[in-house]
Parts: C-alpha cells; structure tokens; sequence
C-alpha cells in the first residue's frame, strides 16, 4: 500500500480552476518531487492533501488516500488530528508558521502534547533532542528563545524539527528553501535527505528548481497549467524527458560548465494560459511545438513507470 | 453583499449635493422671505397643513423645506472647504515628513503631537468667540484644526511608497524631487488619503453645525441647519418638528458620508 | 584608457540606534571595495543575503552617500554631478517587477518618464523613442498604454529594461533581475539582455545570488562577503578554479540539475554573517572549514584577486 495516493485531484476557485488532474504517489522512504512554474497548481496540490486550502475551494479527486485510509469523506476534526502527527508540513517562509508570542520550546511542546499527550516535561526533551538532530547546537538554549531570535536557516531548521515531533510517516515540504541563501539551501536539503532515509519518511517536496530535484528526488513529478504532465524516477526523467513541457525546462536553465557563456538559452515562448473551468485538453498547447488539433481533447497520463500527459506519447 | 454601504452612501450623497445644487428649481419659495402671519405651521402629514409649505415653516414663517435644501448647501460647502484646507496643509506636511524623514519628518511629528494636544471645539469656540462668526472663519478655523489625520496618514503611506523600487529608478532617471513627490508619490497614496477626507468632511459639518447652535458657526440669517435647530430650541416642547428634522438631515448625511468612507477604505484595502 | 566604472575605497557605514541609552552600533554593510572595469564588459557580483550587495548597488547608482570613496564613470566622479546628468550615464534594473514600475503610470508614460525629466524634447519625440525602445525589448505598442498590473512579470521586467535603456545609458546596473521570476521567464530575459549588451555596448554589473546565472552572463566575477570582495577573476577561472574558501563553498552549494549527486556538504555551519559584528583578521574565519590561528588575527593578503592567509606564499 502506498503511503500518499492521490489520483485524478481536481481544486477549483471559483471559476478558476487551479489544478485539474494531478496524479501522484507518494511510497514509503522516498522523496518525491513536485516541479512546476508559479501557477501550476504544485502547492494547491499540496494543501489539498492536508485539508488546508481556503473557504470556497472545491475539491475533488478520484482518490485521496494516506496509507490507505481515504481522506475525502473526513471531517475537519478527524483532519486536524492526522495533521501534525501521522502527517506534517513544512513551509517556505517558517516566520508564518512559527507563532512570535511564544516561544520554541514551548510551540514545540505543544505539538506533541496535543497529539499525543504525556508530560510537558517529556516533550520538551524530545524537542531538545530534535532540535539537536537537525544539527541546531545548544538546543537547550534556543528552546527558550522566541522566532525572531533566529536567522532564517535557524528558523526553517526548528520548523522541521517540529514537524518531527510526533514521528510523521509523510513529511510535505511547499519550497523549503526558497528563501534562504544557496549555502544554508544546501545545507537544509543535506538534512531534509539525510531525515528521510534514516527515518523511512514519505516526502513530498514541492519547488520550482530544477537543480534541486535532481540532488534529492526518488521520483519527480512536473505540473503544468493544473496537471501532471509528466511523471518519472529522477535519473529517467532528466537523462529522457518526454513532455515538450518539461525538456523546454530543461533548456531554459543555465548549467555551470554545460554551456559555454554568452551562448543563448532556450526559451518557451507564450505564456500560461488562462484556466477557466471549461478549459480542456494540454495547458501546453499554445507554447508547444508539436502542438496538434488532438491536443484539444483531454489526454491521460499513460505509461508504466514514465508516465507523461502527451499525445506525442500515445 | 459587500458593497451595499458603499453604494448606499454615494446614492444618499448624490441625492443631498442634487437637491442643495437645483434647490431653487426643487421649491420656489425663497429660505429667507419671513411672513409672520404663518408662524410654525405644521408639515404635511401633521393635522392643519399649509398645503403650500410641505415641511411647514419656523418661528418668522419661512418655509423649513426651503431653510432645509440651501442649508444642504451650507453643509457641504463648509464641509468640502474644510476638507480641501486641512487636506492641503496636512497632506503636505506628511508627505515632506515621510519623504524626507530625519530633521524634517521631526519637524513634522512635533507639530503633529502639538495639534493633538489641542482640544478642537474649545480653540473654534475660542476664535470664532473673539473674532466674531462668519462662514469663511468657521472654515479656516476648522481647516486649520483638522489635518492631523491627513498629515498622520499622509506620512506613514509616503514611507511606505518611498521605498519601493519605482521610486529610486525615478530617483535614478533623473527625476527632480518635486517631480517624484508629486508623480510617484502622491497618485499612489490617494486612495488611502480619499478615505480620510471622507471622516473630515463628516466631522466638519457637524463641527459646523455644533458651532452654529451655539451662535458661533454661520450667522443668521443663512440657513445652516445646526442654526435651524437652535432657533427651533425656544419651540420644541410644542413644536418638536422644528428640531428633529434639520436633525435627521444632519444625521443622514453624516451617515452617508461614513459608508462612503468605510466602504473606500475597504475598496483600498482589496487592492492592496 | 580610462575604464567605463572605476570605485575607489568605497565604504558604508550605518549608525543603529539600540535602545533607548544603547551606544550607536556601527554597521560596516561596504566596507572598502575596488573596482575597474572595461567598456563593455559584465561583472558579476555574488554573493548571500547580508553581505552587502543592495547597499553598493545603492552607492553605485547615487541613493545613498558613501561614507568614503567614489564611484566615477568615464572619468567623471558621479557625486559631483547631477541627477541628471547621473542618469545619462548609470541606469538600474531591479529585482522586483512588482515593485519597480509605478502602478499609476502606463507603460508607455513609465518608459519615457527619463526622457522627459532630461527636457529637450518634443512629446512627438519622446513618444517615438520610447515606443521604440519598447519594441526592441519585446513589448508591442499595443501593450504601451497598458498599466503595469495588465502584463505578465516577464513583461514587467521588459518594461523595467526598456526605461533603464531609453537614455543609452553607459552602464546598466542589474540589482537581481530574474530572481523572481520563473526559469522559463529568466531565461527570456537573460537571453534579452545579452542581445542588447552586445548590440549596445553597455558596461553591465549584474547582482545576483544565482551562481548559475551569473557564471552564464558575466565576463568577470566578484564574490562578496560582509562588505568586501574576497574574490575576483575572470568567470571561466573563477568558476575552475575558485580560490578563496568562501568561494569553493558558494560554488559546492550550487545545485546542478544533475541527478545522482546529491546534495553536498558546504561545510560552513550555522554562524550567520552580522555586519553590525565585523569578525576581526579575515572576516570569513569563523565558518571558514579551513581557517588557521592567524585567521583570527590579521587582515589576510591579496592574493591573485582572493583575500585569504592560506595563499600566501
């Protein structure tokens, strides 16, 4: 049974639709990648899975199970109580998660007495010995201190700690580290990668750079325009990218060393277009080259172990 | 539906600025005409109604629906000249003090605090009281006195905007000081400041008013509705009419006004 | 031949109130930085949050004041001049799209905005010019009278290039100009931006924290930290062969999209730099994994462009 198994998940704001078919599975010990551009739908995705997303969405999915329990027909009660414990998140900016008034000892404390009750005294130790382990020296020290006592790869690193407190199967992190500085990046990856293989964890890590999923993933998947266009192991997806979508991508990056400065680099042309609740077909089609009259019509995400949303691939 | 009060205020607004503009057009009777032989005749759903006066008439037999509608007129002149006063002087002060901050903006602060610690009514009483009332003292007096909110929000939005990108590639192209204060600056501090003018104009005709029923706002014989509840004091027992109606008007332009601005500050705070 | 930019000792320092009685806390946020550069040539500056790369592009353009040193283009010190005389010569393209174009202003009316406080011209000219400007950055005369929310980052970001560029400007000073856009729109306006520094000839500086972004667009590379350059060379050597231990580190912590490498081990730990707190000797020691007794004490050499005690002879 798959840890996180989401098929056919559609999220419509109105007449806006944000993601109209993401299919992703996410196994024990693996670290699956979520890629796409701003808009793609790759976090309303995420927030989906945790019951977290803003009053007058709607939701619906073919299936949205977490270790085979399906999370559809749950309340928000029975929600509130997977979240944090058997599931945790962790965010791109820790300052909107991390409450300012209290401080990290006791917002820590607090996350493992109200899931899994015990004494306070108990759970602080846990969190001292967390916060040790995500590499924070004196955590004893900083389990005193307030949020804003800390540097920004300080904070991120408490808030994977405290999303460790309660022994999560399925960690979900929204771009970790997309606003800390590429050394301190780094380092939190190093960490998130280490975590995960020495605690089995699920992962499912949401960014936009490509460079980082090709250090960490297990599995990438890339959405586009509300769907995943394609899904691959790491090594298969990169070394043969199948979607028009995603070897465009590939093209537009800069790689040191790869291309000789001052060469030009590729680029996707158009833009992303607007996703009313009637759109239908590739969200591509305007942009691609090999765009055909079929690619009007929805298109599934076939293959066995390389899937890709294309009808090149049919 | 979020709006309501919005539109609500400008549909009441827009009616009461209408009628005081075509008040000549809207009753031919002229507010200052007095005929002594129909003192205080009732309003039209009251028994014993002079068809011809449909709000009745004051103690010196002038029409009230006439007294009403220039009174209107009194109102939000005084109230859009105050605005426009207090909004100069202050929307000036804080857009130099956010602006260029440091000696200036200390200098700005200060008179701030100092304005604040001014008591508002007891000063207007005071000047009006010395100098004698007229309608162009009444609305220097109270320009003079209400643009603390304008200078306050005026300051912290200019530091907000002063900050931002556009600003230093103004600052970059070449732009002059007075330039970039007047085109990068102010249209995008508008809309907040837009707000604030609706909360003075409403404390202002009623500052107006509150002066005029003390003998020391507009002089008689205009028609300024807090003067038409004052002369109406002497006959309110008998004649409660006389009061409540220039009241209502007061209150429901006042409220008018106030969805007016709550309503901006919500459109403003959208688009942020 | 005089270079097109030439900074002499230019420093920063900022005094930051602490408390209510505290002392002032002395922040050194530039502390001393040299440079010349070519007509025409890139250089690119990296370097992390912090180490004062916004605060010399500040300086460079003419926001803020130094507290020593001067910025001169073509031979001329920008502090003696004008702002308008400034802006004919140094023009700036910042990070934010969002941000950095007026929300009042149509596109059109953003674009001319430096011709018409230069004064001079017809409004017939101005207009010609801009749209002209605005065509060779990619945006349609159509898009002209649009406000800024109508267009797309990428468009934004055009706009911004076009205004910077409308003057001829002898350098262009690029503050982050892709960080917040996506790869695909970077790469659009990299590529943009290389057309027109080729066809125009502009001395560019170009800020980033993108190592990968910067080793693709610049001649010449600068690694700053806490106020300095420790670093300097040509980027293809930079790139081969970094030098100074700060530099070996930013370039660990690049993440290729190779798969099967993994993530490395920078080996800097968690001590933040604080310019407010200026380590003493080389001010790289305290993350330094390589740092020796008299890294803490002495100001470290200059060696070969990089400043580090560990490549003296």
């Amino acid at each position: 049974m798959s840890l996180l198994e989401i098929r056919d998940l559609h999220v419509r704001f109105g007449a806006t639709a944000a993601v109209r078919g993401a299919d992703i599975v996410v196994e024990r010990g693996e670290t699956h990648c979520i890629v796409g551009e701003s808009g793609c739908g790759k976090s309303v995705t995420s927030l989906a899975v945790m019951g977290l997303l803003a009053k007058g969405a709607q939701r619906r999915a073919g299936r949205m199970a977490f270790d085979g329990i399906d999370l559809q027909p749950m309340s928000e009660r029975q929600l509130s109580r997977l979240r944090g414990d058997r599931m945790a998140m962790i965010f791109q900016e820790p300052m909107t998660s991390l409450n300012p008034a209290y401080t990290v000892g006791s917002q820590m404390a607090e996350v493992r007495t109200r899931h899994k009750g015990g004494s306070r005294r108990a759970a602080l130790e846990r969190a001292e010995e967390l916060l040790a382990k995500v590499g924070i020296t004196a955590p004893g020290l900083r389990l005193g201190q307030f949020p804003h006592q800390l540097s920004g790869g300080l904070r991120q690193r408490v808030m994977i700690a405290m999303a460790l407190m309660n022994d999560p199967e399925l960690l979900i992190a929204d771009e970790p580290t997309t606003a800390l500085d590429v050394t301190i990046q780094a380092q939190i990856l190093r960490l998130l990668a280490q975590l995960q293989s020495e605690l089995g964890l699920g992962l499912m890590l949401i960014t936009h750079d490509l460079g980082v999923v090709a250090r960490v993933a297990t599995r990438v998947s890339v959405m586009y325009a509300g769907q995943v266009v394609e899904s691959a192991p790491t090594a298969e997806l990169f070394a043969n990218p199948q979607h028009p979508y995603t070897r465009g991508l590939l093209d537009c990056l800069p790689v040191p060393g790869k291309l000789p400065p001052g060469s030009q680099l590729g680029t996707i042309p158009g833009m992303v277009p607007k996703l009313t609740e009637d759109f239908r077909g590739c969200g591509f089609r305007s942009r691609c080259g090999f765009a055909q009259p079929a690619c009007e019509n929805e298109i599934p995400l076939t293959g066995d172990n390389h899937l890709c949303r294309c009808v090149l691939a049919q | 539906m979020k709006k309501a009060g919005l539109y609500l205020g400008i549909a009441i607004l827009g009616l009461i600025t209408l009628a005081a503009i075509f008040a000549p057009l809207l009753t031919s009777h002229d507010p200052y005409a007095q005929n002594l032989d129909i003192r205080l005749s009732v309003p039209f759903w009251m028994e014993g109604a002079n068809p011809d006066h449909l709000l009745g008439t004051d103690q010196l037999g002038r029409d009230y629906l006439a007294r009403l509608l220039y009174g209107a007129r009194v109102s939000l002149i005084i109230g859009v000249l105050t605005v426009i006063v207090s909004g100069v002087i202050g929307i000036t002060m804080g857009i130099l003090g956010g602006f260029f901050g440091g000696r200036v903006d200390d200098v700005v602060l200060f008179l701030i605090t100092t304005r604040l610690a001014i008591p508002v009514v007891l000063v207007a009483l005071a000047v009006v009281g010395l100098l004698g009332s007229s309608a162009v003292l009444v609305v220097l007096v109270l320009g003079l006195l209400l643009w603390d909110r304008f200078a306050v929000v005026a300051r912290s939005t200019t530091m907000q905007v002063r900050g931002l990108d556009y600003v230093s590639a103004a600052w970059a192209a070449g732009c002059s000081t007075p330039r970039i204060l007047i085109s990068e600056v102010l249209p995008n501090i508008l809309s907040h400041l837009a707000v604030v003018a609706t909360l003075e104009m409403a404390l202002a005709i009623l500052l107006e008013a509150a002066l005029s029923f003390l003998g020391l706002g507009v002089p008689p014989p205009l028609p300024s509705w807090g003067l038409m509840i004052a002369e109406g004091r002497d006959f309110m027992f008998f004649s409660a009419w006389v009061i409540w109606i220039p009241g209502i008007a007061l209150f429901v332009l006042v409220l008018a006004i106030n969805l007016l601005g709550d309503g901006l500050r919500d459109l403003v705070g959208d688009s942020r | 031949m005089t270079p097109a930019i030439e900074i002499r000792n230019l420093s920063k320092r900022f005094h930051v109130k602490q408390g209510l009685f505290g002392k002032p806390r002395e922040v050194r946020a530039v502390d001393g930085i040299d440079l010349a550069l070519p007509e025409g040539a890139t250089l690119g500056i990296v370097g992390e949050s912090g180490c004062g790369k916004s605060t010399l592009a500040k300086l460079i353009l003419g926001l803020l004041a130094p507290s020593e040193g001067e910025v001169r283009v073509a031979g001329q010190s920008l502090m003696a001049l004008g702002r308008r005389e400034r802006a004919k010569l140094i023009q700036p393209v910042f990070q934010d799209p969002f941000s950095s174009l007026n929300p009042r202003r149509r596109v059109l009316d953003v674009v001319a905005m430096p011709l018409v406080a230069q004064g001079g011209l017809s409004s017939a000219e101005i207009r010609a010019q801009s749209l002209a400007m605005l065509e060779r950055v990619g945006i349609s005369a159509e898009m002209a009278g649009r406000y800024p929310a109508q267009l797309s980052g990428g468009q934004r970001q055009r706009v911004a290039i076009a205004r910077a560029l409308v003057l001829r400007p002898r350098i262009l000073l690029c503050d982050e100009p892709t960080s917040a856009l996506d790869v695909s729109v970077q790469a659009q306006i990299l590529n943009l931006l290389a057309e027109l520094r080729r066809d125009l000839g502009i001395t560019t500086l170009f800020i980033s924290h993108n190592l990968a972004v910067v080793e693709h667009v610049a001649d010449e590379v600068a690694v700053m930290y806490l106020g300095r350059f420790v670093e300097r060379a040509p980027a293809a050597e930079l790139f081969a062969a970094p030098r100074h231990p700060y530099t070996r580190a930013l370039l660990a912590s690049v993440l290729t999209p190779e798969p099967g490498l993994g993530v490395p081990d920078v080996g800097l730990g968690d001590t933040m730099p604080d310019p407010s707190n200026v380590p003493t000797g080389c001010r790289f020691h305290p993350r330094c994994p390589v740092a020796i007794p008299r890294c803490s004490t002495e100001a470290p050499p200059l060696v070969g462009g990089a400043e580090c005690h560990l490549l003296a002879p």
